[in-house]
């Protein structure tokens, strides 16, 4: 009796949450089929008087470019930063937490210092170099770094979860014969299932919406990515496509969603298949 | 041991070599001007700041560019308003500044006083870029410390715009063309008092809120009084009083409600202009360069808007200034000449006049007005004329100097801090004047 | 404490069917002895290849030029010149600079820890098993997808602006007239702390795979034992999520004394009203790229990164007696 009470309360409790989370969705979602010039005076997000014109424009691109080459564009991106962050990542985190070698913990401090200095002063040494090496206007310097491991943060949170994996599974590992680069693979890496799911989601999202070096390293129209393609909608200067943009914007989020319903349940199922649903 | 500080000497002597690349923007691209046009394609690259709308126009007269010119590719990289001066900086740090790039009056000192535009003189004087149609005022409002770093696509006059449609239904009598300053308060404290009478004074008001506008609003007030806002060796060219009385006409005006509270002002600052008190019919009269006209009409269908100038002093001097869009080259640019040809093909070219129309003012070149003037619509028309009729009157306002927008932005800080009642007017002034002063003495 | 006795972790952990059944991939490999003492070294440095390639190679000389531009009148245009520690001179006395100081640290002060406590507690909720699981969890990530979007700047004027949802709220509640908190410099802050802990989304993900982590069998065992539920949340999942909490919360203190976006789009770049959100970051970013101080914004950037170093410090040392690792 009190437990389906708390049950029925837990899910009041998420309900109204859910609504407060999901407001600007709808909001969006709304204003996406709203004709244009209504969008900010409808105070509400339910559309006066729908229409798909938005999204018909929004889809036609930019300069003669359509929208598709962008969100093909972005796929790529993500798709390269995930395989570069998920290898290059766990592959510092193994050496980090599981192996000793000099320096390991000067090295651990350097690669969390690394994350303390505000990026934006690091742009223009950064600019330079990738334009010695000819790479500005191609994806090469938002593609690489991931290869080399330059964001700290999934290292660290890799580095968390393979603490906690025992270590007597290494020693017996050890015992029977297996090298590092063995157990990295078939103990380690099995082991952080939810890590990766975690970097993945991680990777595909904060890729998706990181504008700001897509901005510096990207200036041809046919190299857009949505999140770049998105910013040229608005100027204040000039003739805004907010129609347009809230279409475009809230198709951006699909592939969000997808990745995001996909992989939680790898998130959840990934490292106690089978023991979790009873 | 010896090997991990052979490692620092390498990475500290790669750190300098990057270090000192962070100054090569200064020093490449002294190409000749009048060297000879090479047979060879060249491609040049131009960047601007623009909407999906505006990057059409840019766009058709690069393609009527490249037909004239087959040797010439050019390559586009349009930015929005918000990104383009953080990317155009980084690139001109990193060498790699476009060719040609689209200018700014509040942005250009910046650039032109720290060295890294071209002079276009020898262009002009070798003839690749004509000037011959171009007004004198018009040229001149291209020129930083007498040097010509670059040259109008468009230019504009700020004038008021008010909402005819509003004024009707509220009865109240329409500003006139050449109103002062008094009028202006007169007709601002009409429309609140007749919202009042509607019923509608809690969030409706006469006018916006201008006093946080250093540029162009209060520099209009100053020269009219016959200062400027800087003087021809870039310090303040104003004296602490003017600020005060400016500060005390916009407190007078805030405090009896006939413009909006500190806070609902700050709420509808720097919003594009679909967005604004005025497009949304709760201010009668705002303030806006000539060239937005066409925008704001746009934006409220509904409503007939109409534009006068900027209110005047009283037996005062004219407040006219040319503002505008212009172009310039860097000079780390590889292709001068290649690109001192377009811009010269931008503001002569019949057929690029034809498709630029009014995107970023009038035309510099009188010669363009005319040509264009028989296909503008009615509201495009009016705005021109408003343009060509207040350019008469305008004279050479002095550039302001390098740190512009941190003095802008101390200016709308000093006004926005007198409108919170977080200082008094004489403090709030007396605040602006010892930043400036800090930061010009550096 | 009670009646019942907890093995001790360590020794329960061993039971995890799972590392048996690696443990047995592993067998049926029947790999030959290879190790060598001192080999482990090497294989370190061979895993870390890839990160020390992009440290030397694409961080260490960025930083390191920045470090040297901070000495240096740098305008992003001309050569830097050394003028020594004026930079760092300067800062201490200009009033903007300290003013994004007091409103960096309110915001860390505020966001870190309910944040936190937010996240962990949406996640120890999703984490028992209620229906529709999945369809929460989608929905409570929903506003952290969003990121620093246009969408997310113009939703939150208009919901804490004047005439907004909450303006009316007030209005309509408690009487209070044309409240407008997002542009009074008295509440712009705390609009954008309520933004930041909205986007909860990503900590509650690291939470939720820290507590999928956890090995069922644990809590099975411990039931066994008889072990009350408090009792195992505070024996049990607690100190095993503590490597997370841990991580949220150094991740947090960094990411928030770099906060930049939530002012970035809401005030559009200034930091107004009256810079009462003027994040350190933010006045960073405008006296680089508006005002081409680039060495002064090179300068600021290091009294920040030596700011947040020493705190995570301070953090790393006191961790020994708090986090568990099951090492």
């Amino acid at each position: 009796m009190s437990l389906t009470r708390v049950h029925w309360f837990r899910h009041v409790f998420n309900i109204l949450l859910g609504i407060l989370m999901i407001y600007p969705l709808l909001w969006m979602l709304g204003s996406s089929f709203n004709q244009e010039n209504q969008i900010f005076r409808d105070n509400f997000f339910i559309p006066s008087m729908p229409t798909l014109a938005n999204y018909v424009e929004g889809w036609a691109g930019l300069s003669g470019i359509g929208f598709d080459r962008f969100f093909l564009n972005s796929f790529f991106i993500v798709a390269m930063s995930i395989i570069g962050n998920l290898i290059s990542c766990s592959m510092a985190a193994y050496a980090f937490a599981r192996l000793n070698f000099r320096l390991r913990r000067f090295l651990f401090a350097v690669m969390l210092v690394t994350l303390m200095l505000p990026f934006h002063v690091t742009v223009i040494p950064q600019y330079i170099l990738f334009h010695k090496l000819g790479w500005i206007n191609t994806y090469w310097p938002l593609i690489v770094p991931k290869f080399l491991g330059v964001e700290g943060f999934f290292i660290f949170l890799m580095i968390q979860f393979m603490r906690g994996i025992p270590k007597e599974l290494d020693e017996a590992a050890r015992v029977d014969g297996c090298g590092p680069v063995r157990m990295y693979f078939f103990v380690i890496l099995p082991m952080t299932v939810p890590a990766l799911v975690t970097t993945t989601i991680f990777t595909f999202i904060w890729t998706w919406n990181d504008y700001f070096s897509q901005l510096l390293y990207i200036s041809s129209t046919n190299l857009y990515t949505v999140a770049l393609a998105l910013r040229q909608f608005v100027d204040v200067t000039g003739q805004s496509s907010w129609g347009p943009l809230f279409a475009m914007a809230t198709l951006s989020l699909v592939p969000l969603f997808i990745i995001f319903i996909f992989f939680q349940k790898y998130l959840i199922e990934g490292i106690t298949a089978g023991s979790v649903k009873g | 041991m010896k090997r991990k500080w052979g490692s620092a000497f390498v990475v500290s002597m790669a750190a300098a070599c990057l270090v000192s690349a962070c100054g090569q923007g200064n020093n490449s691209g002294t190409d000749n001007a009048a060297g000879g046009a090479s047979k060879e394609k060249v491609t040049i690259r131009f960047t601007w700041w623009g909407d999906p709308v505006r990057n059409k126009v840019y766009n058709g007269v690069i393609s009527q560019f490249e037909k004239k010119y087959p040797n010439i590719d050019v390559k586009a990289e349009p930015t929005s308003w918000a990104d383009y001066w953080t990317k155009l900086s980084t690139q001109i740090a990193g060498g790699n500044a476009p060719d040609v790039i689209g200018m700014h009056q509040f942005y250009v000192s910046d650039y032109a006083e720290r060295g890294a535009l071209l002079n276009l003189e020898p262009y002009v004087k070798s003839g690749v870029i004509n000037l011959k149609d171009f007004p004198q005022a018009v040229t001149d409002s291209g020129k930083v410390n007498g040097s010509l770093d670059m040259i109008a696509q468009g230019v504009t006059m700020s004038g008021q715009i008010y909402n005819e449609t509003l004024f009707k239904q509220l009865g109240v009598q329409p500003p006139t063309m050449n109103w002062t300053w008094d009028d202006f308060i007169n007709e601002a404290t009409a429309v609140k008092k007749a919202f009042i009478a509607k019923g509608e004074g809690k969030d409706h008001w006469g006018a916006d809120d201008e006093s946080g506008a250093m540029e162009p609003v209060f520099e209009y007030f100053l020269r009219e009084r016959g200062k400027d806002l800087f003087t021809t060796d870039g310090k303040l060219g104003f004296t602490k009083q003017d600020l005060e009385d400016w500060f005390a006409m916009w407190a007078k005006l805030r405090k009896d409600g006939v413009v909006p509270d500190a806070a609902t002002e700050a709420q509808y600052t720097g919003v594009a202009p679909e967005q604004t008190l005025f497009a949304k019919g709760k201010v009668g009269i705002t303030a806006i360069p000539a060239n937005q006209l066409y925008l704001y009409q746009t934006a409220m269908p509904d409503a007939k808007v109409r534009l006068v100038g900027e209110p005047r002093m009283k037996n005062g001097r004219n407040g006219e200034f040319v503002e505008g869009a212009y172009l310039a080259i860097p000079k780390s640019s590889q292709h001068p000449k290649e690109a001192a040809e377009f811009i010269n093909f931008f503001i002569n070219d019949v057929g690029a006049g034809k498709i630029f129309k009014l995107e970023q003012g009038s035309p510099g070149s009188t010669k363009i007005d005319s040509v264009i003037k028989p296909l503008l619509s009615p509201p495009q028309q009016s705005e021109m004329d408003f343009i060509s009729n207040r350019l008469k009157l305008a004279s050479t306002a002095p550039k302001p100097p390098k740190g512009y927008n941190q003095i802008a932005a101390d200016f709308t800080n000093a006004a926005q801090a007198v409108a919170y009642g977080k200082v008094s007017i004489s403090q709030g002034a007396q605040q602006f004047f010892e930043q400036v002063n800090s930061l010009l003495g550096q | 404490m009670g009646g019942t006795t907890l093995k001790p972790l360590h020794e329960v952990q061993k039971r995890t069917d799972l590392a048996a059944r690696r443990y047995v991939i592993l067998r049926t490999m029947s790999l030959k002895a290879r190790t060598r003492n001192g080999q482990s070294s090497m294989a370190g440095y061979l895993f870390l290849t890839p990160w020390l390639v992009g440290l030397l190679g694409l961080t260490a000389l960025p930083m390191i030029a920045s470090l040297y531009l901070s000495f240096t009148n740098y305008d992003m245009i001309n050569r830097p010149r050394w003028i020594g520690i004026g930079n760092y001179v300067k800062m201490f006395q200009d009033p903007q600079y300290l003013m994004s100081v007091k409103v960096t640290l309110t915001y860390v002060l505020l966001n870190v820890p309910i944040h936190l406590v937010v996240a962990l507690l949406i996640a120890l909720l999703l984490h028992k098993g209620i229906r529709g699981l999945h369809i929460y969890r989608a929905v409570y990530y929903v506003p952290s997808l969003f990121g620093g979007s246009v969408a997310i700047s113009l939703l939150w004027k208009q919901i804490f602006g004047g005439g907004g949802l909450v303006s009316n709220l007030l209005e309509h509640l408690f009487g209070l007239q044309n409240v407008n908190l997002i542009d009074s410099p008295q509440t712009a802050l705390y609009t954008l702390i309520i933004l930041a802990i909205w986007q909860f989304g990503s900590p509650m993900i690291i939470f939720l795979a820290g507590l999928q982590q956890i090995p069922v069998e644990l809590h099975e065992a411990a039931t066994i034992d008889g072990a009350s539920t408090s009792k195992r949340f505070f024996r049990i999942t607690l100190p095993l999520l503590t490597p997370f909490i841990f991580f949220n919360l150094v991740m947090q203190i960094i990411s928030s004394f770099q906060a930049f976006t939530p002012a970035y789009i809401v005030s559009d770049g200034s930091g107004g009203p009256l810079n009462s959100t003027l994040f350190y970051t933010l006045y960073l970013y405008q006296t680089g790229f508006s005002n081409f101080q680039m060495g002064y914004a090179s300068a600021m950037a290091w009294v920040l990164l030596i700011a947040i170093a020493i705190i995570s410090a301070f953090l790393f040392a006191t961790s020994k007696k708090w986090v568990f690792y099951s090492e």
